[in-house]
């Protein structure tokens, strides 16, 4: 039970971070800082798009971790 | 709190103008004439106006029935209840959001216009630094919005006027390049007129402040309606005469891209000399600065509102001690303010602050419609006239405009329509939470993100190779993947024991 508690609590923050990260990664491929639309070569018509699934990745993801995290403290 | 009633006729349609006329004509022009419907803007700025005339009769019978507090996200909540408001309150908020980026932008834009014509090297610092003169610009005006400041609204809109009546008297002297403001009889043209009319519709948008203000004016049943339609009127004419010679004095050219230079500061360069650019540049500074201290007063009292109504978290309406302002509302909006400030994407920005109003419009309509066949016997001192076709047109032509850009595959229409359906997205997350307090639910919604997670994981393993060529990437994002998969099991695990 705790092994899995620990487990819980661990993925929760790794996938919170993944989720912020997502996010980061989102408003630097649309400022396109550091010119990184062309180091993850993104056309620019697939731009909405790939920002549109970061987005949503991120916000599962940082749901999902936030529930995880609070399993843990209940 | 009931308000004092102390706006006659006049002071209505002063504020009507005061919320519409601003920084857009400096910001908007500009992308729909070089790069979308060139002189037939003209002809979709007139659309714009029919479109903003037919909703307000909407908007008129309503705040002359409902002359509360709170403008669309009242009457949506009288019509329709709980999630509608709040999904109305919402994109008011949105609309703000990016509405008050644009002015942000377009601050910096006229400022670097101003220095342009007597010290180009002042110019290219201005330009150089425009992340930091937002986040500047935002920061003094949290201050003096916390602090508790007021618009001199009459001024400005009596500023605006002068300005533009000089301008176009200016221009009768001015040998003006005929143009076709009629756009070609093809589905092409069409479309692109159409798209023209939701880039340039914020310019019409300002004027709901008049039914927020509905409250404070005498007789809000009769002056209300009139001040509105009035304002309409004033307002298509201005726009039209002064864009009909912008357009005459700016000839689209291969020299000329707008790039540099926004229309309206270009014509006034031509027709009025060095005076005409400072005084335009200075009307600009002028007109951004107060449209960014409204929007982040507007976004304020909408996240207050929500907060009241318990849909937010309390502490947005905690009040400053000294001045008596909701401090967290104000600094909670200024970020979302700079956020969008500093990507300087001024057509994304004007789609984005377009669409936001667009829909908010279409749940006006549709809050008539529903309130009709809700409560007939209501007290509606004015009615909309030709109803049902003027709520049904209000909402189509709000639906075809929010439609057409994206058809035409424009970059920065689809761009602004997915950040806002992704805004909307969490918008709904955040309902759904705040809202859901039954343990059987939050255990049901955990399977549905548990769910979520796990497709998302496996798509992500499976695609890895696809997405990104690099090797050390394609560790990452299949790392990436396998949390989100352990996370989904988990999710499922933990809820479906508990709903059983």
């Amino acid at each position: 039970m705790k092994i899995r508690k620990t487990l819980t609590a661990v993925t929760g923050i790794v996938q919170s971070a993944i989720g912020v990260l997502s996010a980061v990664l989102a408003v630097l491929l649309f400022v396109n800082i550091l010119e990184v639309q062309a180091v993850f070569n993104v056309p620019p018509e697939f731009l909405p798009l790939y920002l549109l699934i970061l987005c949503l990745f991120s916000v599962f993801s940082i749901l999902s971790g936030f529930f995880l995290i609070r399993e843990r403290r209940r | 709190m009931a308000s004092e009633r102390k706006l006659g006729l006049f002071g209505a349609i002063v504020t009507g103008l005061g919320g519409a006329i601003g920084f857009e004509i400096f910001a908007l022009l500009n992308y729909a004439y070089f790069d979308l419907g060139g002189p037939s803007m003209i002809s979709a700025l007139a659309f714009c106006g029919i479109i903003n005339l037919i909703t307000m009769l909407s908007y008129s019978e309503l705040s002359a029935a409902i002359p509360e507090v709170g403008g669309e996200y009242t009457y949506t909540k009288v019509a329709f209840g709980g999630f509608i408001s709040f999904m109305a309150g919402c994109l008011r908020w949105l609309a703000s959001i990016f509405g008050g980026a644009l002015a942000a932008v377009v601050f910096v834009d006229q400022l670097g216009m101003f220095f342009s014509v007597f010290a180009p090297s002042i110019q290219e610092i201005i330009l150089a630094n425009i992340s930091v003169l937002i986040v500047g610009l935002v920061i003094i005006l949290v201050i003096l919005a916390i602090r508790g400041v007021e618009e001199a609204t009459t001024l400005i809109v009596g500023t605006f006027l002068a300005i533009f009546i000089i301008f176009l008297a200016m221009s009768t002297k001015y040998t003006l390049t005929p143009q076709n403001i009629v756009p070609e009889a093809s589905p092409t043209s069409a479309m692109y007129f159409f798209a023209t009319a939701a880039y340039l519709f914020p310019m019409f948008v300002g004027m709901r402040a008049l039914v927020s203000a509905a409250p404070q004016i005498k007789n809000p049943g009769k002056n209300v309606p009139r001040a509105l339609m009035i304002t309409t009127v004033v307002l298509t004419v201005v726009y039209f005469a002064v864009a009909y010679v912008a357009v005459g004095a700016v000839p689209i050219s291969g020299e000329i891209t707008g790039d540099e230079f926004p229309l309206l500061n270009l014509a006034a360069s031509a027709i009025m000399g060095p005076v005409g650019a400072i005084l335009f540049a200075l009307a600009g500074i002028v007109a951004s600065v107060s449209s960014v201290g409204t929007a982040m007063m507007v976004q304020s009292s909408v996240l207050g509102g929500m907060s009241r109504d318990g849909y937010l978290p309390a502490e947005i309406q905690r009040v400053h001690k000294r001045f008596g302002t909701q401090y967290i509302a104000v600094i909670a909006s200024s970020l979302f303010v700079i956020f969008f400030g500093v990507s300087g994407a001024v057509a994304f920005l004007g789609y984005a602050a377009s669409f936001g109003s667009l829909l908010v419009f279409a749940l006006v309509n549709l809050s008539l419609i529903q309130l009709r066949r809700k409560m007939p016997r209501m007290d509606r001192p004015f009615k909309a006239p030709l109803y049902p076709l003027t709520p049904i047109a209000g909402i189509v032509m709000s639906v075809l405009l929010l439609t057409f850009p994206v058809v035409l595959r424009d970059v920065n229409a689809e761009s602004a329509l997915l950040s806002s359906f992704g805004m909307v997205a969490i918008v709904l997350v955040t309902y759904y939470l705040r809202m859901v307090k039954r343990e059987i639910d939050f255990n049901r919604l955990r399977v549905a993100v548990g769910g979520i997670c796990f497709g998302a994981g496996v798509t992500l393993i499976i695609l890895a190779p696809v997405i990104v060529p690099s090797s050390l990437f394609n560790i990452i994002i299949i790392v990436g993947g396998l949390v989100s998969i352990l996370a989904g099991i988990l999710h499922i695990l933990a809820s479906t024991r508990k709903i059983d």
